[in-house]
């Protein structure tokens, strides 16, 4: 195939995709398929078990000798009736990019539910290349696939490949490489009534390739609102009323509701095909890590397990991250060799004073924006990122999100809310994105002020552990005791308030598994680099604000502003404003300017706890509060911004009150 | 076709009939409460209820006694099998009006709704509704849903081992026979289908279930809505 010839006034990217035939990878969640997206387009897409991470859509360019093909990646989905936002995402992709062919990828222990989807792109006309991944995992249960037969029950190409190791990888290359995907030959009969129904719909229904009617006719009769837009859009209004009544009556008349029966038509016919090709040596039960597995879940081993598990998360980011490494990065590096350099070079080449502050200065972009953003926040995000890798890859995540069930209840959310909880550990502003894999809007909102309130994130908790270990472990107990208690009661308190339904809890758990350096590097390397690309413009815009608020005064202005607040209700110095003020751009940033002030003996011990308590229940940083705005609109941010406010000021206030009222030493 | 007007007060039910609909449904609930019905108790309840006009009530209950709606004895009041089956519809259709302002419609305050819209469902709305909201087993309040007619369609292959995937022991292999709820097709997905045998695992601190080669985990609502036969 070749490139059309483009204007030249078109983007890049487009000009890349035009006249390239699309492939579609399609799959479940939890089968290797970004590893294979990776893998066959030098490209990594972001690997997790839960689909909010790959909701963004993914192509790379495929190049197979002289064949050329654009990947589209989708987010994964269990059905292609969709249940959820990002089964829509995958649907609404199979519609509007029409692909040319799908190579479907499945879990070769898992063979039914793949073949169940197999089921699904037949029924849909679409030519399927099917990659059964995991090989090696179904081999270690005892199961092994007759991958010639399914290939000639199927009608298609069938490669088998455990993609972490590259097994396979050359035939699936080439059997894409031919280009000749075919059909699957799978043929489903529905019961006779449900039968006339489709028949019926599919007949209402215009041509839209490269998914065939009788396939639109299911989703529709299966209760499938999502496809409403593009009829209204496509359709004359009397046939769209056609529609729906054809639906209401099948609706009405079917004692079953129809998507419960086409699924189990699926299954069956997908059982049926798996009877012949899927032989079972034994029920393999034993080995150490589904044992291992087990224990994980388990309602008394699970736990001490999980406390392990947040210790090594500590030490490893809190300790190895925050400390040690922060420490080097910053004073030794920055602080005894790149500052001073960068200093004398500014100062012996650029003109005027104005631009040497602005570079050098108190609140210089190199002194102050790229010291902090390279010297505490990479190393401490860097060891998180890697941590949080590890946690998704090992399979450990989902049942961190069972044992925390219950806690989480309290707060009015499930389990799954641990993802995005987490994740706010290390930045809340990708954990804002990440609530998406809550499913109701009422979970949602109350993850998303909690994160915004109580969840301090990776690079100002690293600044805060740094401050508050110098105190006492008194005063550690307090901050996270008062945090905590804090999350618990205003997540009590939001799900009492908060109108909507719950999400309910159903997750898939994947087997334990070792995780592999390879993919831990590489998901590390790509959330590191998109958190820079998001926080070193911000603090240098942050720093260059605060330089000009400095050059014209209004930094004394402004603080003179706000220390009633901070004097009178916090009793802190008036210095401490700042960090307040630059704790906006960046929580980071706000801590880090408390750090400074406790360091050059400027704050007392209750001074210190107060303002630590207080920063860290304020404000979320304008990257994170951008987000917010992005994911749940203006109006819900601007209302949960004005509560967090008055409550971090509140709390610090009353927190200030009882610490010198009970003169309690830290 | 232009609206036709109706007439609540002129159809067969009427005022009368809407005044027995309550008292069954208070005869109902109170049973499910306490196990018993006391004739002053009931008295009580209707008299202390806005809704009843003080002056008639008693005539009223008057004439569900004539018509053999239920007898007293000794103070207890007990419903005829004619007065049973008419507080068990009604009961049916106001818990499902019930769920469908909670579920559907997503409605808070939905007890004065459904209190009305049980009075004019007819039969067969009253089997669709079930069916649409799939045949739930209780109310928004926790309390039980009295079966019809689909939902005994709907269950038919149903043998009276069957039992609730949140009542079985935990570690025992079972086939599923029939899902209610509304994650049914979310679970099926996974492989969780009538027919299909799993193991149930554990049951806290939530629901893990392995089917196949799948393991899921779920919260005891949704348990509660999987039935089963141990195998």
């Amino acid at each position: 195939m070749e490139c059309h010839t483009c204007s030249p006034d078109k983007k890049q990217t487009e000009k890349s995709r035009e006249g390239l035939e699309r492939i579609a990878l399609i799959g479940t969640p939890n089968v290797g398929k970004s590893v294979l997206f990776g893998l066959l387009t030098g490209k990594y897409a972001t690997v997790s078990n839960y689909p909010g991470t790959t909701v963004e859509v993914t192509y790379g360019n495929l190049n197979i000798g002289d064949r050329r093909f654009l990947l589209v990646d989708t987010p994964g989905a269990n059905s292609l009736i969709p249940q959820s936002e990002d089964e829509q995402v995958t649907r609404d992709i199979l519609l509007s990019e029409r692909p040319g062919s799908v190579v479907q990828v499945g879990d070769s222990k898992n063979l039914k539910r793949t073949l169940a989807i197999t089921v699904q792109l037949s029924e849909m006309g679409l030519p399927v290349t099917l990659c059964l991944n995991m090989e090696d995992e179904a081999s270690d249960r005892g199961i092994s696939i007759n991958i010639k037969e399914l290939s000639n029950l199927l009608g298609v190409d069938v490669v088998s490949t455990v993609a972490p190791e590259r097994r396979g990888l050359k035939e699936l290359r080439a059997a894409i490489a031919t280009g000749q995907a075919r059909v699957p030959t799978i043929k489903v009969s529905y019961p006779e009534r449900a039968e006339e129904y489709i028949l019926e719909m599919s007949d209402l229904l215009p041509e839209h390739p490269p998914i065939s009617r009788r396939a639109l006719a299911v989703m529709l009769l299966s209760g499938d609102m999502t496809l409403r837009d593009w009829l209204t859009g496509t359709l004359e209004i009397d046939v769209v009323e056609e529609i729906e009544a054809v639906r209401s009556r099948c609706r009405r008349e079917m004692s079953q509701p129809f998507s419960s029966v086409v699924q189990e038509a699926w299954m069956r016919t997908a059982e049926r095909i798996v009877d012949q090709v899927m032989t079972r040596q034994r029920e393999s039960r034993g080995s150490f890590m589904y044992r291992l597995g087990q224990a994980t879940m388990h309602p008394v081993w699970g736990i001490p397990i999980l406390l392990a598990v947040l210790w090594a998360l500590y030490e490893f980011v809190g300790v190895l991250g925050a400390d040690i490494m922060v420490g080097f990065v910053e004073e030794t590096i920055f602080g005894e060799y790149l500052n001073p350099m960068f200093t004398y070079v500014v100062e012996s080449f650029v003109p005027t004073d104005f631009l040497r502050s602005m570079l050098v200065g108190q609140y210089g972009i190199i002194t102050m924006a790229l010291t902090y953003a390279v010297g505490i926040i990479l190393p401490i995000t860097a060891t998180f990122f890697i941590a949080f890798s590890v946690l998704e890859d090992s399979g450990y995540l989902p049942r961190l999100a069972i044992m925390s069930n219950r806690l989480f209840n309290i707060m009015g959310l499930s389990g799954k809310a641990v993802l995005p909880m987490v994740l706010g550990l290390g930045c809340g502003t990708m954990a804002v994105m990440t609530t998406r894999v809550l499913e109701t809007r009422r979970d949602r909102i109350i993850a998303t002020f909690l994160l915004a309130l109580a969840v301090p994130c990776a690079a100002q908790l690293g600044v805060i552990m740094g401050i508050i270990g110098g105190l006492s472990g008194k005063a550690m107990a307090i901050w996270v005791g008062v945090i905590t208690g804090l999350l618990f009661f205003t997540g009590w308190l939001a799900s009492k308030i908060v109108r909507g339904e719950k999400s309910d809890f159903l997750l898939e758990i994947p087997p334990l598994r070792v995780p592999k350096a390879g993919n831990i590097i590489a998901k590390t390397v790509n959330r590191v680099v998109w958190y820079l690309k998001e926080a070193v413009p911000l603090f240098i815009y942050g720093t260059l604000a605060l330089f000009f608020l400095d050059q014209i005064n209004m930094l004394v202005v402004i603080e003179r502003a706000l220390s009633p607040v901070i004097v009178g209700v916090l009793d802190l110095p008036v210095e401490a404003t700042e960090a307040f003020l630059i704790g906006f751009f960046r929580r980071d940033y706000g801590a880090a300017g408390l750090y400074a002030l406790s360091e050059g003996g400027l704050l007392t011990p209750v001074q210190t706890m107060v303002s630590l308590v207080t920063l860290t229940l304020f404000v979320p940083c304008l990257a994170h509060f951008f987000m917010m705005i992005k994911e749940r609109g203006m109006r819900a941010s601007l209302i949960m911004l004005s509560i967090i406010v008055p409550t971090a000021i509140a709390v610090g206030g009353a927190l200030n009150w009882v610490l010198r009222t009970f003169n309690i030493q830290l | 076709m232009s609206h036709v007007p109706c007439n609540p007060m002129e159809t067969p039910s009427g005022r009368q009939g809407h005044f027995e609909d309550e008292v069954l449904e208070s005869i109902w609930e109170m049973r499910e409460l306490d196990g018993k019905v006391l004739y002053d108790h009931l008295k009580r309840t209707l008299e202390d209820a806005k809704a009843m006009g003080h002056k008639d009530n008693a005539e009223r209950l008057g004439i569900m006694e004539t018509k053999g709606l239920y007898s007293v004895e000794a103070n207890q009041v007990r419903l005829s099998e004619a007065g049973e089956k008419r507080a068990r519809d009604i009961i049916r259709r106001h818990r499902l009006a019930e769920r469908l302002f909670a579920d559907v419609l997503d409605l808070q305050n939905f007890e004065a709704d459904a209190c009305r819209l049980e009075h004019a469902l007819s039969h067969e709305s009253e089997q669709a509704i079930c069916t649409l909201l799939g045949h739930p087993p209780r109310c928004p309040h926790g309390k039980e849903i009295p079966k019809g007619e689909c939902c005994a369609l709907f269950t038919r292959k149903v043998s009276p081992l069957t039992q609730r995937l949140s009542d079985t022991e935990a570690g025992k292999r079972a086939r599923v026979m029939f899902i209610q709820g509304a994650s049914v097709d979310r679970l099926g997905t996974m492989g969780l289908l009538p027919g299909s045998v799993v193991r149930l695992v554990q049951k806290k601190p939530a629901f893990v279930i392995e089917i196949d080669e799948t393991t899921v985990a779920i919260d005891s609502e949704i348990a509660e809505g999987i039935y089963v036969k141990l195998v």
